[in-house]
């Protein structure tokens, strides 16, 4: 927690490379951070975080995409759609993709269910991993899938809170996504996700005219005077991810 | 003529009960219940000609010391012990899960992050298809009788459906093959549709019973079906001795 | 006689974009024809500016039919709002597709990201055609508090803008008050020559 305070007196932000994002986070993620991307299937959480891992790389910090969800043939080949995935530096080793469950899988743990023990000999990995590689950005996606793989409340519970531990003792800016059913405004499936974080987005839909639009919202920012405003989120191959101010319909 | 057109059972009585031994590609039900001895009556089935055993509750092992304390002969049979192969496949996921640290530190953590970042994603490998086990080895074999020890193991692992199918598939390849396919079966526990289905695929049904007489139990072996050899159906009141299974007294129905 | 009233609007056009930042284009649905061919012309004469012209109104596939140069012109890039909803699927390297002309954020998006590639020496125009029809698709306060960010933004940047208003009965109040936000209104009228 002092690590936390003295990076946020020292004003270091970690940059998103989503510009309007950052303009709202008054210049990035607080260094240092876990910020839950809470959101429905589809509603473009990977894609966010692979951005941010890019941008990160582009400035010279190296950071690591663990899945649990999707393979990485698949995952990859989302990307590659769009214009800001740089395969190069994935190939240079400055993103670093790696699927969890060829991980534990080589662990011999059972990849659908983890007993406690396996859950916390994972998140050792995990660490290891991350201090191994010298990462300065972390994705988890998503957080879900890996709790869905524990089987009752309070292992669920435990692990969080493990993992929450474990965060806060690295250095490194985590983004952990979260899948909650569509249309819903609870921010985790396991309602405990988030206070384990210090912020949490939600990425949502808004129906206009029987149209979904994609909205984005900055709930919570631990250490940063950020905005609350919903924004209008769009996904396209060329930008990625890009924000506009939400115009306000009468509902 | 007789002697190419049937394959004796290995029990005395029962042959002559069935007239001279099992009709070649013939696939037999045998309905057991608890006390009927149903084991022991396949171990004997199991002397006589060249024979494929799959076993799924007892050991190989148990099963030859059962054969050798009655005396007969074991030359003849191959042996699919499943009931090991499941209880090492239990084990060792148990093994697996207490092993998690100790893999852990066998791995180098670079070899680590080359697997999980290069490598495919893992094929749902669970526990060991024994259904899969079982229709493999039963196309690829040639001999004169197969017996299945018991039917209640897949049964208890896979859904019925794929039971059939496999029950199926192996009728046709016995058919082919020309020998005996003998099935165990637990009668009542699988529910009367699914015993129903089993009857109908079965060229012949033979069904082991346990009366209370006063104070004493009677068991009795019945024909209860035999395609296309009608005379064939009746009953027989047995006992197991030295020599295991032995027919007293023969009624025909028919 | 056209051509006297294409070169009067043309004229018009010219002189009012030159000295203001904004214009709004107020016209009788008569005269839309004539002043959308008028604007075009204009458009093509001025190779060295860069344009980003927004339909609301007819879809890419047929402007283009219409006008061919539009297809070679290298200064104007368009955004279609109607041709997916509409169901037409094309791809052309001038045009952006947008989903529907609802999805008014996203069209301020692609608005702006065009002009980010536009060196910054060159001229920059955005054309809107037309804010009636984006008020046939979407709520007038919703249009509103659009176009009044894409006045700020497009000023921000120094980029003129050029916004049509068709007349239309029912429609008057809410396009008067999107029409003044301009710095410059013209009416269009058939007696005007």
């Amino acid at each position: 927690m002092q690590e936390e305070e003295r990076l946020i007196v020292d004003n270091e932000r970690c940059k998103t490379g989503i510009d309007e994002l950052d303009i709202q986070l008054g210049g990035g993620i607080p260094t240092g951070s876990t910020v839950l991307m809470v959101g429905s299937s589809g509603s473009g959480k990977t894609t966010l975080c692979m951005q941010f891992l890019i941008n990160g790389a582009q400035q010279g910090e190296r950071g690591v995409f663990f899945t649990i969800t999707e393979p990485l043939f698949k995952l990859t080949k989302n990307m590659e759609g769009f214009s800001f995935y740089d395969k190069k530096l994935v190939e240079s080793g400055m993103v670093n993709l790696i699927d969890l469950r060829i991980i534990s899988e080589r662990l011999g743990l059972d990849t659908e269910k983890y007993t406690a023990e396996d859950a916390s000999a994972l998140l050792d990995i995990l660490r290891d991993i991350a201090d191994e590689l010298n990462v300065k950005r972390l994705v988890i996606d998503s957080i879900t899938a890996l709790c869905y793989r524990l089987q009752t409340p309070e292992m669920i519970r435990d692990f969080i809170f493990k993992l929450g531990s474990s965060l806060a003792a690295m250095k490194c800016t985590t983004l952990l996504t979260s899948e909650v059913p569509p249309m819903t405004f609870q921010y985790s499936q396991y309602g405990i996700e988030e206070f384990i974080s210090d912020g949490i987005m939600f990425l949502g839909d808004l129906e206009r005219k029987g149209d979904l639009i994609r909205t984005f919202q900055i709930v919570k920012m631990r250490g940063a005077a950020h905005s609350r405003t919903k924004s209008a989120m769009s996904i396209s191959s060329k930008s990625g991810v890009e924000l506009a101010p939400l115009l306000k319909s009468r509902e | 003529m007789a002697k190419d057109e049937f394959i004796s059972t290995g029990i005395d009585k029962l042959d002559k009960l069935l007239e001279g031994g099992t009709p070649r590609g013939f696939s037999v039900l045998i309905l057991g219940t608890p006390g009927s001895s149903v084991e022991i009556l396949c171990k004997q089935l199991a002397t006589v000609g060249k024979v494929l055993y799959f076993t799924t509750e007892e050991t190989e092992d148990e099963i030859l010391n059962t054969i050798s304390r009655f005396g007969w002969d074991k030359s003849n049979i191959k042996i699919v012990d499943i009931a090991s192969e499941y209880s090492k496949a239990v084990l060792s996921s148990e093994e697996k899960r207490i092993s998690v640290y100790k893999q852990r530190s066998k791995i180098k953590l670079k070899e680590l992050i080359e697997i999980g970042s290069s490598g495919l994603p893992p094929t749902q490998k669970g526990a060991e298809d024994f259904l899969a086990v079982l229709s493999n080895k039963l196309k690829s074999a040639k001999y004169e009788k197969i017996i299945i020890n018991s039917l209640d193991f897949f049964l208890s692992q896979y859904r019925q459906e794929e039971v059939i199918r496999t029950v199926h598939a192996a009728k046709i390849s016995n058919l082919e093959n020309k020998g005996v396919l003998f099935i165990i079966m637990t009668r009542g526990i699988h529910g009367d549709i699914f015993e129903r289905k089993m009857e109908g695929i079965a060229d012949c049904v033979l069904e082991l019973e346990v009366l209370q007489k006063g104070s004493a139990f009677e068991r009795f072996l019945a024909v209860k079906k035999m395609k296309n050899y009608a005379k064939k159906i009746g009953i027989a009141r047995y006992i197991i001795d030295s020599d295991g299974f032995v027919l007293e007294m023969i009624e025909r129905i028919m | 006689m056209a051509n006297v009233l294409i070169d009067g609007l043309k004229e018009r056009i010219s002189n009012a974009i030159k000295i203001n930042q904004s214009i709004g284009i107020m016209l009788p649905g008569s005269n839309y024809s004539d002043l959308v061919q008028a604007l075009f012309e204009y458009i093509n004469s001025k190779p060295e500016e860069a344009w980003v012209y927004v339909t609301v109104t007819k879809p890419y596939g047929t402007l283009v039919k219409q006008y061919e140069y539009l297809l070679e012109a290298k200064n104007i890039k368009f955004i279609d709002c109607i041709s997916r909803a509409a169901g037409i699927l094309r791809s052309d390297s001038n045009c952006i597709y947008l989903e529907s002309p609802s999805m008014l954020e996203k069209l301020g998006l692609e608005i702006m990201n065009i002009f980010k590639e536009v060196d910054e020496d060159t001229e920059k125009f955005l054309v809107i055609d037309s804010l009636s029809n984006l008020i046939i698709y979407n709520d007038a306060e919703i249009v509103t508090e659009f176009f009044y960010h894409i006045v700020n933004r497009t000023r921000a940047k120094d980029i003129h803008t050029i916004s049509l208003a068709i007349e239309e009965e029912g429609l008057e109040k809410h396009l008067n008050r999107l029409i003044y936000l301009n710095d410059k209104i013209l009416k269009v009228r058939d007696s005007f020559i």
